[in-house]
């Protein structure tokens, strides 16, 4: 692209708009919007530019606007079609984050609803004491279960639908029964009552809406061909089978934890919020040691390498910088990049840099006091170059300092959302690129870790 | 048959009275004044002859013959019927319009605003260097629009897409002068498709900068500050509508438009009352304003029908 300037990511697509790799931090986005890598693009307004300039066959270069579950990001996106017509490589220039103002319960409340009802194949009026009144559906699976239903009008809902681990002797009360899930006889998949009531706020509600819905999409007519090719990635374990797969329910964890959190289904004790607040921490944790284990796999795969490139370590710096300034001011931190005007080659793999910068940063952010400064030096050292994250923390002992690069190390912390992989990570990145990662530190004193990579061999060839 | 055609001429005669009307009553900035029909002919005019010299240079002829008349206007009658490109055509008429206006009324250079010259000014290198490149393209628009052309790689990408297949579809049927061999006019296309980089164009750099400025995009919503083309860029991207739009709603019809756009972009009711009476001195301030928070703006906004894109 002649546009010119710094390239903070780069991706590229297929034929099929799915995108075959992407850096961070687009990879991020698309995977909290859903994606797969590979997979189809699933941030909305980056796939409709791609396709348009992969159909058109046109440079296209726009803003582009997504949020995720914390924040809303506008990205400067250029997507350059290839000379085959086959895909596309996607540039990112600009990425701004900013938090989303919390959400009006009330509105998320109504919001959930009108997706469920507009996604429920099953919904059933039930009086004041859960008794059917009328049931419609239109989803050949749930045939028999409506048919049944609508033959035994009269009767509690629950006589048909035996939601998991209950009996159905009983009507439980609805908050108990809404959101949980159910099986149904003829149906494969997994399903999820919810019950809306009608009536006045604060009293007992004289009739519900009753809907079932399914989180998994419903069965395709006919399955398409598993995808060639693609499944031999050199994914391990984690990465490939259990990520997957561990993702929704614990996402589905967290999501409940916060609905009784927030006290969508109806008042709550003080107590009883706050654990389920705790809980949802807890599920946000297990996410976030899930995303560290998959790339601890990648990391420590035979013939794992990185592609070493000439690049700016101040421009990698002040990214990093500013990808993580919303936290640090939430804290009041302040961070003290290097000015545009500084630089300092080296030859190393950007995006792993940004990463390690990203996870030292984070960990400063993390355990600095409030209104603290953290400073990001450069530093040229004979046939290296350094750059040097220093934080007013609590610092780290001499017995720490052995420790702390150590796999699933967490120096007796617990709760705070860390897994004890990152540095270890990082510091198995930094290696890979022919580089180190090490930390000086005195208890009390605050803590600098220095990122140690090649620097160019003369500063006076010219790049 | 007949039938048919008589309901076509019914629904033309039922138009000539309201257009009529509109176009002698408008006084002074008719949303489509003689000015503005004149500048979107020659634009179109315009387009059709570059797409047509496209095509004379994949035919690989050296000599320039000159374009024949009678094609430059079918295939500029052709264009027309892309309402896309049109409103993007006269998105750009009432832009200049505007920024002529501002530069006889507040001296307001239409090249160089304030905050552009601060922009060239700038320590960052990319930041400058963007600055540069936008002053430049905002010259050649400038001596453009003076012409009443339009540079065809100055569009965005769907319209210039559009004006290829229309000119494909021509080149099938066979224009004056060319003849019906689609391979030359497929190698045309393949050339413009290639040359083609909306970054580089004046809009794509200015959405750029914009987007660079981040939080303080809001210094761009300043017509004195920013500069037409700046401030209807800013206001397209904070307001979430095509920057066609927000040129329209600079148009004095538009007040109560351009009022919740410039809310929803993010300015106070104090600053888009200032920004309004810029625009049109004699405007009436829309009731309520003041009390609307940019959510509120945004959802009224939305209720509108126009430039939902």
């Amino acid at each position: 692209m002649n546009g010119g300037g710094t390239i903070l990511a780069r991706a590229a697509s297929d034929a099929d708009d799915r995108l075959l790799s992407a850096d961070e931090p687009l990879a991020g986005l698309h995977r909290r919007c859903g994606g797969e890598l590979p997979g189809t693009i699933a941030v909305p307004e980056l796939l409709d530019l791609v396709r348009k300039a992969r159909l058109y066959r046109l440079r296209i270069a726009r803003s582009i606007f997504a949020q995720d579950a914390a924040e809303a990001i506008t990205a400067w996106v250029e997507i350059e079609p290839t000379e085959e017509g086959d895909g596309c490589a996607i540039f990112l220039r600009s990425w701004h984050a900013a938090p989303l103002p919390p959400e009006d319960t009330r509105e998320a409340f109504d919001r959930r609803n009108r997706v469920d009802r507009l996604v429920a194949e099953l919904s059933a009026q039930l009086d004041g004491r859960q008794r059917v009144l009328a049931v419609t559906s239109e989803s050949r699976e749930l045939r028999r279960l409506a048919a049944a239903m609508e033959a035994g009008i009269g009767r509690p809902f629950t006589d048909f639908l035996a939601a998991e681990g209950r009996g159905h002797s009983e009507p439980l009360h609805w908050r108990l029964l809404d959101g949980s899930h159910v099986s149904v006889e003829g149906s494969p998949r997994d399903w999820r009552i919810v019950l809306i009531p009608h009536g006045r706020a604060g009293r007992e509600p004289s009739g519900f809406e009753l809907l079932l819905v399914s989180d998994e999409p419903p069965p395709l007519p006919a399955p398409p061909p598993p995808a060639k090719g693609e499944g031999a990635s050199p994914q391990g374990l984690v990465g490939q089978d259990l990520a997957p797969v561990l993702r929704q329910p614990i996402a589905r964890i967290v999501a409940n934890a916060e609905t009784i959190r927030s006290r969508l289904a109806g008042p709550l004790p003080d107590a009883y919020a706050d654990y389920a607040g705790e809980i949802a921490n807890a599920g946000r944790l297990l996410l976030g040691l899930l995303e560290d284990l998959s790339d601890l796999e990648v990391v420590e795969a035979d013939g794992f390498s990185t592609a070493p490139d000439r690049i700016d370590l101040a421009e990698v710096a002040r990214q990093a910088a500013g990808i993580l300034g919303v936290r640090a001011r939430a804290k009041r931190i302040t961070i003290l990049a290097p000015d545009t005007g500084e630089s300092l080659d080296a030859v190393a793999e950007f995006r792993r840099v940004l990463q390690v910068l990203i996870n030292l940063l984070g960990n400063a952010i993390r355990y600095a006091p409030e209104d603290s400064q953290i400073w990001i030096g450069l530093q040229r050292a004979g046939d290296r170059a350094r750059v040097t994250v220093t934080d007013q923390g609590p610092g780290l002992s001499a017995d720490e300092i052995a420790v702390v690069f150590d796999k699933f190390e967490r120096l007796g912390r617990s709760g705070d959302g860390g897994s004890g992989l990152g540095l270890y990570i990082s510091r198995r990145l930094a290696l890979a690129m022919g580089g180190d990662l090490r930390v000086e530190s005195v208890k009390g004193q605050g803590a600098r870790f220095v990122l140690e990579v090649p620097a160019p061999e003369t500063d006076g060839t010219a790049g | 048959m007949l039938r048919a055609e008589l309901a076509r001429g019914d629904t033309a005669a039922e138009t000539v009275l309201p257009i009529l009307r509109h176009l002698v009553s408008a006084d002074h900035t008719p949303l489509f004044g003689d000015e503005i029909l004149a500048r979107i002919r020659g634009m179109l005019e315009h387009l059709a002859s570059q797409l047509l010299d496209a095509l004379a240079a994949a035919q690989g002829s050296r000599e320039r013959r000159p374009r024949e008349p009678e094609a430059v206007r079918t295939l500029a009658r052709a264009l027309l019927d892309d309402a896309a490109l049109l409103t993007h055509l006269h998105a750009l008429s009432l832009e200049w319009q505007l920024a002529e206006r501002l530069e006889a009324r507040l001296s307001l250079d239409p090249v160089v605003p304030p905050l552009l010259q601060a922009l060239v000014a700038s320590p960052e290198p990319e930041t400058q260097s963007l600055a540069m490149r936008l002053l430049g393209a905002q010259a050649r628009w400038r001596q453009g629009q003076r012409r009443m052309q339009c540079g065809l790689l100055e569009l965005p990408a769907e319209q210039l897409h559009a004006a290829l297949l229309t000119l494909r579809s021509l080149a099938v049927g066979g224009i004056a002068g060319f003849g019906p061999e689609d391979e030359q006019a497929a190698r045309a296309e393949a050339a413009l498709r290639r040359a083609y980089d909306e970054s580089a164009s004046r809009i794509g750099l200015a959405a750029r900068l914009v987007m660079g400025l981040g939080g303080a995009a809001v210094t761009a919503l300043s017509l004195e500050h920013g500069g037409v083309a700046l401030f209807l860029t800013a206001l397209a991207l904070g307001s979430g509508q095509p920057r066609e739009a927000a040129a329209l709603c600079t148009h004095e019809t538009q007040s109560a438009r351009l009022a919740l756009s410039l809310r929803v972009a993010g300015l106070s009711p104090t600053a888009v009352q200032e920004q309004l009476v810029q625009l049109h001195r004699d405007v009436v301030l829309p009731v309520g304003l003041d009390r609307l928070d940019a959510n509120g703006a945004a959802s009224i906004l939305a209720g509108g029908r126009y430039g939902r894109a």
